[in-house]
């Protein structure tokens, strides 16, 4: 590791910052968000996951198994899926400081496979004030998770806390 | 297909509503799944991958993703709650009471909720479960409920 120098290069002191993020201020009931990049989920994305999270339903990592039970292969690890879909919506809904508080009404509508894209969108369904912390307030919105052929794979409701902008 | 694939202990028939499970592995939490999952979810939020940033918050590292606390805690009770289950129907309730570090150790426990048939599957049955992430110091960091489609022995157990 590097020490401290005293000497900053030019670029730093002249550089503005490219901001991501939102804050609570940014949110209104109704607001519908289409999430950026979606997401091809691959065998490997799946392996990983399935072994570094201890699932062992040989749905998820036996295709032999996986094909007994009536699937083409392997089928992707459900809390993947979420997760996936959850990771889509971040840098609009909850980047930018603020915990996240939970997710309820969660439905896992129908089977992913590797090769499947997901994309996500959302809707602001809830916006509280917090009676504990003045600075920030509750925002919940519902997510769907959608497939390459608009089929819904997974919902749930979600609230994070979003810090106010003036706070 | 050969049913010891799987265990023998945890179809439809071997759940019981009102009983509470301990599952016997902990795992320790660390860069190697909250770091790498997070980035590989596309997760944007860098109070789970900034360690610099981190020192000047007073939590003072990195957290860990909540997401990533949830899908240890289930999976430390997937072999007994999910080895034998056709599909995951849904999830309710999902809270994070205290935050997850790397180097925490996650343990998991489980109570039966509800048991009921399934409305289409005459081979299977719905269980409802309370799951528990708990860290070493017995703090609670998870919690949810989750509903399964499982087999029943009767139908798939030594076929």
């Amino acid at each position: 590791m590097n020490n401290k120098t005293d000497v900053v290069p030019d670029f730093i002191e002249k550089a503005v910052l490219w901001e991501k993020g939102s804050a609570f201020e940014d949110f209104s009931i109704g607001q519908i968000f289409e999430h950026h990049w979606g997401r091809t989920i691959t065998e490997g994305d799946n392996a990983l996951f399935t072994t570094l999270t201890l699932h062992y339903n040989p749905l998820y990592f036996n295709a032999e198994y996986a094909r007994a039970h009536g699937h083409p292969g392997v089928v992707v690890a459900p809390m993947l899926v979420f997760n996936l879909v959850l990771g889509l919506t971040v840098e609009e809904l909850s980047e930018g400081g603020g915990a996240f508080l939970g997710a309820d009404n969660l439905t896992f509508h129908t089977s992913v496979y590797p090769g499947d894209t997901l994309t996500a969108r959302s809707t602001v369904v809830d916006m509280r004030e917090s009676k504990s912390r003045p600075d920030r307030g509750i925002v919940t919105w519902h997510t769907e998770g959608i497939n390459q052929r608009g089929e819904l794979v997974v919902d749930y409701r979600r609230a994070n806390f979003k810090i106010k902008r003036k706070a | 297909m050969k049913s010891s694939l799987t265990g023998n202990d945890n179809y439809l028939e071997n759940f019981h509503p009102g009983a509470i499970h301990r599952h016997a592995r902990g795992k320790t939490v660390t860069e190697l799944e909250n770091v790498q999952i997070t980035n590989m979810v596309m997760n944007t939020a860098q109070s789970h991958f900034n360690e610099d940033i981190m020192t000047r918050d007073p939590r003072k590292h990195r957290l860990v993703y909540g997401g990533v606390t949830a899908s240890i805690a289930i999976g430390l009770a997937a072999e007994d709650t999910a080895e034998n289950a056709l599909a995951e129907l849904s999830m309710d309730k999902i809270r994070f009471p205290a935050s997850v570090f790397h180097g925490d150790t996650i343990y998991a426990f489980t109570e039966v909720l509800a048991v009921e048939d399934s409305p289409d599957r005459p081979d299977a049955g719905i269980v409802t479960f309370r799951h528990w992430g708990v860290n070493q110091n017995q703090i609670v960091v998870f919690e949810g409920e989750r509903r399964v489609l499982i087999k029943r022995g009767s139908h798939w157990q030594d076929k």
